[in-house]
C-alpha cells in the first residue's frame, strides 16, 4: 500500500444472481479524500457495487483495490483501514448501545474512545439502552458510529440516510462531513440527489447495473441540460428515484 | 503520506468482550437459559429422594450412578444441542455474522466465544445439579473425579459438535430449534433418557450406546461408581467429534 494508491479502485465489476445481471462492468475510482456518492434506482446495483468493494461479495469478473488492498486477499490488514455501514444494522438486539460500542471498539488496535463516538452520533443519552429500544434513526446513528470505531482510511455508507427524518438526516451529513474534514475517503450509497450534491465531490450514476454517468454534480447537471441533480437523474436514466430501498 | 497497515487480528481483550457480550445476551434471553439449567435439575427432584437411598454398584446409589449422568448429559445436550445452534441460526439470519463480517473479527473467534459461553452455561448448570444432589441428598462425588471430568469435556466436545451440524442444516432460528429438538429426543430416547436403555429393543439399545447421549452417560456412569470406562462409550463420543467437525466443515454457512 502507498500513498499513491487511490482510495477505492473498481475495475470492470460483475455479478450475476441466478442469471440475471445485477452489475455489468462497473469502474469506479474514489481518491484518497475524495467522496463519491453511487446513485441509482432500486435494483441498479448499487449495494451489490459497494459490497464487492467491501469483500463481502466475491465478483464474477473484475478486480477491486481499497487503498491497494485486494479484499479477499489482505482481508486482515483492509479490515483495519476500511469503515462499512450496511444498509441494514445487523447488531445484536439485546445489547446496549455503549455495550455494542465497546464490543466493536475491542476489534481494533487504536479506536476512537466510546464517549467520542456516542457524541459525534448524538447517543450519549442513550448508552444503557437496548439496540432493539433504539429508533430507526438512533439506529442508523450508532450503525455509523460503529463503521468508524476503528479510524478507517475509508468508510462505505449505504443508505446512510434512508428512513431518517430531516433533521437526523442533516445531522448525519454533518457527522460524514467532519469524517471528509479528516480525510477519510468516502464512497456514499444514495437514493437523495440533496444528499450527494451536499456531500459529494462526484456522483456515480447507476442503471441496471451500468454506470451510465461519473462526473460532478454540476457537471451532470449541465450534461443532461436541466437545472437541479434529480432533473439531471430522471433525463440520464428514465427513472425517478424513489425515497426507500426495495 | 499513507503508513503501512499490519494484518492485526483481535486479541484475547476482543475475545473476552465478545465472551461478556455473549454471556449478557445468554442471561437476557431467561426462557433459553431456564430450560438447560432447571429442566434436568427438576428432572433430578423427581427421583433424587428415592434414587440416594438404592445402593446399585460399589456402594453408590442410583442417585449417583443413574440419576446424576443422565442429568449432566442433558444440560451439556440441551446447550449444544438446542441453543447454541439457535443462537448462531439466529446470527446468521438476522445478518449479525454479515456486519462482523466487515470488521477485523474472524468467524473462528465467534464461534470461539459460542462455545465459551455454551461451556460456562454447562457448568452452572451441572454445578447447580451436584450442589443439589451432594447438600440436599448426601450424594458422594464421582469415585474417579479426573476421569468423570475427561467424559464430560469429551461429551462437551461431542454434543457441540452435533450442535454445529444443526446450525449447519437450520436456516432459520425456529428450525434450529425445531431440528435440535428432535435430535436431542432421538438422541436422549436411545440414551436412556426415558427409563434407561434396557427397556429398549437390544438393536436399539446397543446403537444408543455408541451415540453421544447414552455414550456420555454410560461413560460418566461408570466414572461415578468408579469402574472402567467401556472404549466403545470413549469411541463413540471421540467419533462424533470428528464426524461433527467434518460434516459442519463442509455444511457450515456463515450467509
Amino acid at each position: 500500500m502507498n500513498s499513491a494508491e487511490p482510495a477505492v479502485l473498481a475495475e470492470q465489476l460483475a455479478k450475476s444472481y441466478r442469471g440475471t445481471r445485477a452489475v455489468v462492468e462497473v469502474s469506479l475510482r474514489v481518491e484518497v479524500g475524495e467522496a463519491v456518492g453511487v446513485v441509482g434506482a432500486n435494483g441498479a446495483g448499487k449495494t451489490t457495487t459497494v459490497e464487492m468493494i467491501a469483500g463481502l461479495r466475491v465478483p464474477e469478473q473484475g478486480r477491486v483495490r481499497v487503498l491497494g488492498l485486494d479484499p479477499r486477499r489482505d482481508r486482515a490488514r483492509l479490515r483495519q483501514v476500511l469503515g462499512v455501514q450496511l444498509q441494514q444494522a445487523h447488531l445484536h438486539h439485546a445489547l446496549r448501545v455503549g455495550e455494542l460500542v465497546d464490543l466493536y471498539r475491542s476489534f481494533y488496535p487504536d479506536p476512537r474512545p466510546t464517549a467520542e463516538l456516542l457524541d459525534l452520533v448524538e447517543l450519549t443519552e442513550q448508552r444503557r439502552t437496548s439496540f432493539d429500544k433504539l429508533s430507526g434513526g438512533q439506529q442508523q446513528r450508532l450503525s455509523i458510529a460503529l463503521a468508524i470505531t476503528g479510524r478507517p482510511r475509508v468508510v462505505i455508507l449505504d443508505e446512510l440516510t434512508t428512513g431518517l427524518d430531516p433533521t437526523a438526516r442533516r445531522r448525519m451529513w454533518g457527522t460524514v462531513e467532519r469524517l471528509r474534514s479528516e480525510g477519510v475517503s468516502v464512497l456514499l450509497v444514495s437514493h437523495t440527489m440533496e444528499e450527494v450534491e451536499r456531500l459529494c465531490d462526484r456522483v456515480a450514476v447507476l442503471d441496471a447495473g451500468r454506470v451510465v454517468a461519473l462526473d460532478t454534480p454540476a457537471n451532470l447537471v449541465t450534461r443532461a441540460g436541466t437545472s437541479t441533480l434529480d432533473e439531471a437523474f430522471v433525463a440520464l436514466t428514465g427513472r425517478q428515484v424513489t425515497e426507500e430501498p426495495a | 503520506m499513507s503508513t503501512p497497515v499490519e494484518a492485526r487480528r483481535p486479541g484475547l481483550r476482543s475475545l473476552i468482550t465478545l465472551v461478556g457480550c455473549e454471556a449478557k445476551m445468554v442471561v437476557r434471553d431467561t426462557a433459553g437459559l431456564v430450560v438447560p439449567l432447571c429442566l434436568p435439575l427438576m428432572i433430578m427432584l423427581t427421583s433424587a429422594a428415592s434414587a440416594s437411598r438404592t445402593v446399585v454398584a460399589n456402594g453408590r446409589t442410583a442417585l449417583e450412578v443413574y440419576v446424576l449422568p443422565l442429568v449432566f448429559t442433558m444440560v451439556v445436550a440441551i446447550i449444544g444441542i438446542i441453543n447454541m445452534p439457535s443462537f448462531l441460526a439466529y446470527y446468521r439470519r438476522s445478518g449479525i455474522l454479515r456486519r462482523l463480517g466487515v470488521t477485523p473479527a474472524s468467524p473462528a473467534m465467534i464461534l470461539a466465544a459460542q462455545a465459551i459461553v455454551s461451556v460456562l452455561q454447562a457448568l452452572v448448570g451441572m454445578t447447580v445439579a451436584l450442589l443439589v444432589a451432594l447438600l440436599a441428598f448426601g450424594a458422594d462425588p464421582p469415585a474417579d473425579l479426573g476421569r468423570a471430568v475427561g467424559v464430560v469435556a469429551l461429551a462437551m466436545a461431542a454434543m457441540y459438535g452435533a450442535g454445529l451440524i444443526v446450525a449447519a442444516v437450520a436456516p432459520t432460528p425456529n428450525s434450529a430449534v425445531a431440528i435440535g429438538l428432535v435430535a436431542f429426543f432421538v438422541l436422549g430416547a436411545l440414551g436412556g433418557m426415558f427409563g434407561g436403555r434396557d427397556s429398549l429393543p437390544e438393536p436399539l439399545a446397543e446403537i444408543g450406546g455408541w451415540l453421544p447421549f447414552g455414550a456420555a452417560v454410560e461413560a460418566l456412569s461408570s466414572a461415578w461408581a468408579g469402574s472402567t470406562v467401556a472404549a466403545a462409550n470413549l469411541i463413540g463420543l471421540g467419533a462424533t467429534v470428528v464426524v461433527a467437525a467434518v460434516v459442519a466443515g463442509v455444511l457450515f454457512r456463515w450467509e
